[in-house]
């Protein structure tokens, strides 16, 4: 899906790079904010965001920014979270690449999640023109505050309600199911109005987490889980507001 | 710019779309048993008791060629949101079995009972709003 994604974006980019070019600037810095939408579920993300133009032509960027992400949704399925449980490796990088260990999983149901994380981004980026850029950014590290609700676990073959579930407080990027807490991703496309103003496209990746408060799961190795994970993948629209 | 904005709201359409309606509870149904159907040990079967959301009713466990049902008689309930049956083994639903969304808020109905739960445990049929965790009303299957 990734893969595809990035083939489109740089598809269309490079349908756009006959461009005339003038020199870029040395640093950029712009507000961000974003809305995605997926079934039963959303998310809104404000973003500031230091960018600097890297290369000769100054086309690349590369920086830091700081992103407050609000995540709501109806009746959403959390997973097994820890990586040891969910994947086959835990070895960093390759545990996105390894593979899933399903019979470890299961299921809490989050009645009404809502969750806000506050977390240190960094950013990466390509201008094809002076109009048209392409990106990728990530959450890196912060914390979580938001909405306690019930929950339903479903896992070895009982269901039981858990009256409070609540979202994970420590965010940590350290790849794939590593991760702790809720982190934010995005691939955008971005097309600049005039030299104040633009809109981008966005294709999100979205790791949520809940944990349970009484009820657990026990694992097949014995210990209890307590941390779950909901991966969103959704689709938006975001105007981004240049500073410098 | 005004066309920029239109398209946002198109979109933003699109999107809003794909969500599922709910569905109408309010239409009373009225489902039946076969007549070969037998209720499980005799009368199993118990009274809703209701937590202010006027509940009433009876729910009785049928039997069937091996296949176990939950049926609510003459039920009737107030509307609320996600409502769903439970067999559980309390009163408040910590352990218990989801035999699905409420299909009506009056009339008879029946429900599939996955496997063969031991009612010694599972002793208890709820009516429960499970986005708000809310529980609408009990009845305790007595033997």
């Amino acid at each position: 899906m990734i893969k595809k994604i990035l083939l489109g974006f740089f598809l269309t980019a490079s349908a756009v790079n006959g461009f005339s070019q003038s020199s870029l600037p040395k640093v950029s810095q712009f507000f961000d904010l974003t809305g995605t939408l997926g079934e039963s579920e959303g998310a809104i993300a404000g973003a500031y965001v230091h960018n600097w133009h890297l290369g000769k032509k100054k086309k690349w960027e590369i920086g830091y920014g700081v992103r407050l992400t609000s995540y709501f949704g109806v009746k959403k399925d959390y997973i097994t979270a820890p990586a040891r449980l969910s994947r086959s490796s835990t070895i960093p990088f390759v545990v996105v690449f390894s593979g899933q260990e399903t019979k470890n999983w299961d299921t809490l149901n989050v009645q009404r999640p809502f969750a806000n994380s506050f977390n240190a981004s960094v950013n990466f980026g390509y201008n094809f023109s002076h109009k048209w850029s392409a990106g990728f950014n990530i959450d890196v590290i912060g914390f979580t505050f938001g909405r306690a609700t019930s929950g339903v676990l479903t896992s070895n073959g009982t269901t039981r309600t858990e009256t409070v579930t609540k979202p994970a407080a420590f965010n940590l990027l350290l790849t794939g199911d590593n991760d702790l807490g809720s982190l934010n991703s995005e691939f955008f496309l971005k097309y600049n109005l005039n030299n104040r103003w633009a809109l981008k496209a966005v294709y999100q990746f979205l790791f949520s987490e809940y944990t349970t408060t009484t009820i657990k799961q026990t694992a097949p190795d014995g210990t209890q889980v307590d941390r779950f994970r909901n991966k969103v993948n959704a689709f938006g629209l975001g105007i981004t507001y240049q500073l410098q | 710019m005004r066309k920029i904005i239109f398209l946002l709201l198109l979109t933003t359409i699109f999107f809003l779309a794909c969500n599922k309606n709910a569905g109408s509870l309010t239409e009373s149904i009225n489902e039946r048993v076969d007549a070969n159907a037998t209720v499980v040990t005799g009368t199993m079967a118990g009274t809703f008791t209701s937590y202010g959301q006027n509940v009433a009713g009876t729910a009785k466990v049928y039997s069937q060629n091996g296949k176990l049902s939950l049926v609510l008689e003459n039920f009737s309930t107030n509307n609320g949101p996600d409502l769903h049956v439970y067999l559980s083994k309390e009163t408040m639903p910590v352990n218990f079995i989801d035999l699905g969304k409420l299909k009506s808020i009056s009339g008879n109905q029946v429900y599939d009972i996955p496997g063969t739960p031991d009612f010694g445990q599972y002793k208890y049929a709820l009516v429960h709003c499970q986005q708000y965790n809310h529980l609408f009303g009990s009845a305790e299957l007595i033997k």
